[in-house]
């Protein structure tokens, strides 16, 4: 009986996130506590718990999609660029140990770096509600999980393209077109880089921005991109390695 | 002249730091000699990204071509970030691959 039953503390600690969420949740109906009566401890089944550990993809989509905003969880929140250069360069140490990843392990960081700068750049001083980035890893799964609450790719493309139509018209354009010329804005085409790396390396990669979900792999000549099933204003990305 | 990259950190990523960290370097330019090469060496350098490396890297290459010397250019990220530039750009790194 014991077992069975955990306090608010250690849901926490077993689902990696803070009381305050729990709370959250369980306002909003998402995980509901078990009360004696109103006001008294929360308690949680074992075996609900279980059933309801997120995967930091879920994690990062329950964020991206929350129709007020709030700040994730410390440890995935990278608030500024100069957080994400550090637990980025955590990242590329986590991974260079990994034997079998010792010629990999720059590319899996240069895509990630990318991906997640590229939310800083594009929406520095213009982010709609949350600044910054969720940015996730779980070494064991070998993925990695970005998300943002910006602007997304077809609003910020639209600046240089105001011909663009939709979100997947966007996507097609970022991970393709080469946009060069410094004005009226500096790029780095790193989204292009990505499509490049992946191609020639054992990399898998979901990027959605907006409705459009594109999915890039090892010798994928053809871009995929499809409607996803909800649609976000910033972008999330699932790398797989 | 000798610059080793890994100076600037072993993470080169992000425009904004490209940025920075050519600020800086530029000074140190003032004591390239006339017709002596500028040898940048990426010994120790784990990942180098397009953004960082266009910020320092063009500027170079338009103002000293081939006197532009890189070195020690294995590592899989910057390989990929060099093919990517001269892509963009539309210049040739001179590469010294000894």
């Amino acid at each position: 009986m014991k077992d069975e039953y955990k306090n608010i503390r250690k849901a926490a600690e077993i689902l990696g996130v803070s009381i305050n969420t729990l709370r959250r949740w369980d306002e909003t109906g998402k995980l509901k506590s078990i009360r004696e009566k109103a006001g008294k401890h929360r308690f949680y089944r074992r075996k609900d718990l279980e059933l309801f550990k997120m995967s930091l993809f879920d994690l990062a989509m329950d964020w991206a999609l929350d129709k007020k905003g709030y700040g994730p969880e410390d440890k995935f929140y990278c608030q500024n660029s100069s957080i994400f250069q550090g637990r980025l360069d955590h990242l590329t140490g986590d991974l260079k140990r990994i034997p079998e990843l010792s010629i990999l392990y720059s590319l899996i960081s240069l895509i990630t770096g990318e991906i997640g700068n590229n939310s800083f750049d594009h929406n520095l001083g213009n982010w709609p509600d949350i600044p910054g980035i969720f940015f996730g890893y779980d070494i064991n799964k070998k993925e990695i999980v970005l998300a943002d609450r910006g602007q997304g790719i077809f609003y910020t493309l639209k600046r240089v393209k105001p011909d663009l139509k939709n979100h997947k018209e966007a996507l097609s354009v970022a991970f393709t077109d080469f946009i060069s010329g410094r004005a009226p804005e500096a790029r780095g085409n790193g989204l292009k880089l990505v499509r490049k790396v992946i191609e020639k390396n054992p990399i898998n990669l979901e990027f959605q921005s907006g409705d459009a979900l594109l999915k890039l792999q090892r010798d994928g000549k053809k871009l995929n991109i499809k409607k996803g099933q909800k649609s976000i204003r910033g972008c999330i990305a699932l790398i797989k390695f | 002249m000798n610059i080793y990259l890994k100076k600037f950190g072993t993470l080169l990523t992000s425009r904004q730091l490209g940025k920075e960290a050519f600020a800086i370097f530029k000074i140190s330019l003032n004591k390239l000699k006339h017709g002596e090469k500028l040898i940048i060496d990426f010994e120790g350098v784990e990942v180098f990204s397009p953004s960082w490396g266009d910020e320092f890297l063009t500027p170079l290459i338009n103002q000293y071509g081939e006197r532009l010397v890189l070195k020690n250019t294995k590592n899989a990220s910057v390989q990929a970030t060099l093919d990517m530039l001269e892509k963009i750009h539309g210049y040739k790194f001179t590469i010294d691959k000894k």
